[in-house]
């Protein structure tokens, strides 16, 4: 039987109705899968940028691209997005060249469109998940802020049976109110750095994957026309 | 085909490390908000002050006084002193009524003080003799205020510490309810000794009970059957003498022999 002075954020969370925890609950979990997604994107991109680095010095370093080829195929698993693209299109290159009599163009173009569908599919892994997190860092505070016009009309019904109506009625459900907004902008802040940060890292690669793929085509349009 | 397969097998690195520095990122806010922020933690003690000697001016109040002496050279460090002791007798009897005049005392007090510096400004042009006649009364006037100001502070104050209070001192609104509830209850015929039910009890603003929970049972089930049954049956519960004793959940303890 005492006056509920204790503003603890805990105390806020218990006390608030249904509905709102129920919010809070969501906005939770929501956060958690988006920084989830935030840290396995993180790694992911670290990684392929890691590989395509990797890749790209050995390739221009002069080395033997049957070699390469081959080291490509042998570890697939660990072979990063440039690498499959580079040994799609070198796998169609070799088949297209080897069947006998044909226009030198056909190889080159085969191997381009066998490059272009990799491409397509590593862009398409890379972007995986990406659009949850723009989902969360544009729905995430209206989620909260539906929590929130809940809890303060709840807290102003509370008022309209009191005669004298004192800030001290509705203030603590306000401000339980407030923390699920709170929550809200906790799961959308970082969602939406990571989404402008991401985005943006995965353009970068594919600008880079585009460009190696024209030149890799120069390559195999010089080869063939030589071996002519 | 061969890069199909590849495609499928693709797995993004570091699920387990990710999924333990999201929940890491988490835990670290939690804690952060539990134990790190603290919006008015303590609970506003509720002390009763005996006020022996006036408490200390407050800095901003005693600035008011100051420029309307500063023009006359006539004595005025006992404008300073007089209204001290005065304090104290004007303070020491609003104190037991503190709680009932609450609304009508501040507002006795705005009036005065609105008025009371147009009469100042004119004042420093006139003659001597008339000067004297009207400092005096300048100076009635401005202890006058000081003393209502500094009332007014403390009856801040108090009431501040009185809201605090009230909610500890309305055993006779507990008294009340429990005597309606307990008019409700039918005891149920076979209890043994005297165990305490705890109820919590949720009420709206007009005394509707909008829900009951059992918290602490007394280990009879019929007996808290029937007194939930009655805490039901009272609603609207009496309301309390002062609005500001209303709370919405109530905790309500009960002994059978209390009801008999």
């Amino acid at each position: 039987m005492n006056v509920t002075q204790d503003l603890s954020i805990l105390s806020l969370i218990t006390n608030a109705s249904v509905l709102v925890q129920l919010v809070m609950a969501l906005l939770l979990v929501v956060s958690f899968m988006s920084w989830l997604f935030i840290f396995r994107k993180l790694f992911a991109l670290r990684l392929a940028a890691v590989q395509t680095e990797k890749f790209e010095r050995d390739f221009w370093s002069g080395s033997d691209m049957n070699g390469l080829y081959q080291s490509a195929v042998n570890d697939r698993h660990r072979a990063g997005s440039l690498e499959r693209i580079f040994e799609a299109g070198f796998r169609e290159f070799a088949k297209l060249r080897a069947q006998r009599g044909t226009d030198p163009s056909i190889p080159v173009e085969g191997a381009r469109r066998a490059m272009r569908a990799t491409y397509q599919r590593e862009m398409d892994n890379l972007e995986r998940h990406l659009s949850f997190l723009a989902s969360v860092g544009s729905v995430s505070p209206y989620v909260g802020l539906f929590g929130t016009v809940w809890g303060i009309m709840n807290s102003f019904r509370s008022l309209a049976n009191v005669n004298q109506a004192t800030l001290a009625h509705v203030a603590p459900g306000i401000a339980e109110a407030l923390i699920a907004t709170a929550i809200g902008l906790f799961a959308a802040i970082p969602a939406v750095i990571a989404y402008n940060r991401y985005a943006h890292d995965i353009d970068r690669l594919a600008i880079r994957f585009e460009s190696f793929i024209e030149e890799f085509s120069n390559i195999l349009q010089r080869q063939s026309g030589v071996s002519k | 085909m061969s890069a199909a397969v590849g495609a499928l097998l693709y797995q993004e690195p570091g699920k387990v490390p990710s999924a333990v520095l999201a929940l890491l990122v988490h835990v670290l806010l939690a804690l952060f908000l539990i134990f790190g922020v603290h919006w008015q933690n303590r609970q506003p003690e509720a002390v009763t002050v005996e006020l022996w000697a006036s408490p200390p001016a407050p800095v901003g109040e005693k600035v008011e006084p100051a420029p309307q002496v500063k023009p006359e050279p006539v004595p005025e460090p006992k404008a300073a002193v007089t209204p001290e002791p005065k304090v104290e007798k004007v303070v020491e009897p609003p104190k037991p009524d503190i709680v009932l005049e609450k609304k009508k005392e501040p507002k006795k007090k705005e009036v005065p003080k609105k008025v009371e510096p147009k009469p100042h400004k004119p004042e420093p042009k006139l003659n001597l003799d008339r000067s004297k006649d009207i400092r005096a009364q300048l100076e009635r006037e401005t202890t006058a205020l000081s003393q209502q100001l500094e009332k007014d502070r403390i009856l801040d104050q108090m009431r501040r510490e009185a809201a605090a209070f009230a909610a500890t001192a309305d055993a006779a609104y507990i008294g009340k309810l429990k005597g309606k509830i307990k008019g409700n209850v039918v005891l149920p015929p076979d209890i043994a000794g005297n165990p305490e039910a705890i109820f919590d009890v949720v009420q709206l603003p007009t005394g509707e009970v909008m829900s009951v929970r059992l918290r602490k049972s007394s280990g009879h089930k019929a007996y808290d059957a029937a007194v939930e049954r009655a805490i039901l049956k009272s609603s609207p519960l009496p309301r309390p003498d002062k609005p500001e004793q209303f709370q919405r959940n109530l905790e309500i303890k009960f002994r059978p022999q209390e009801l008999k």
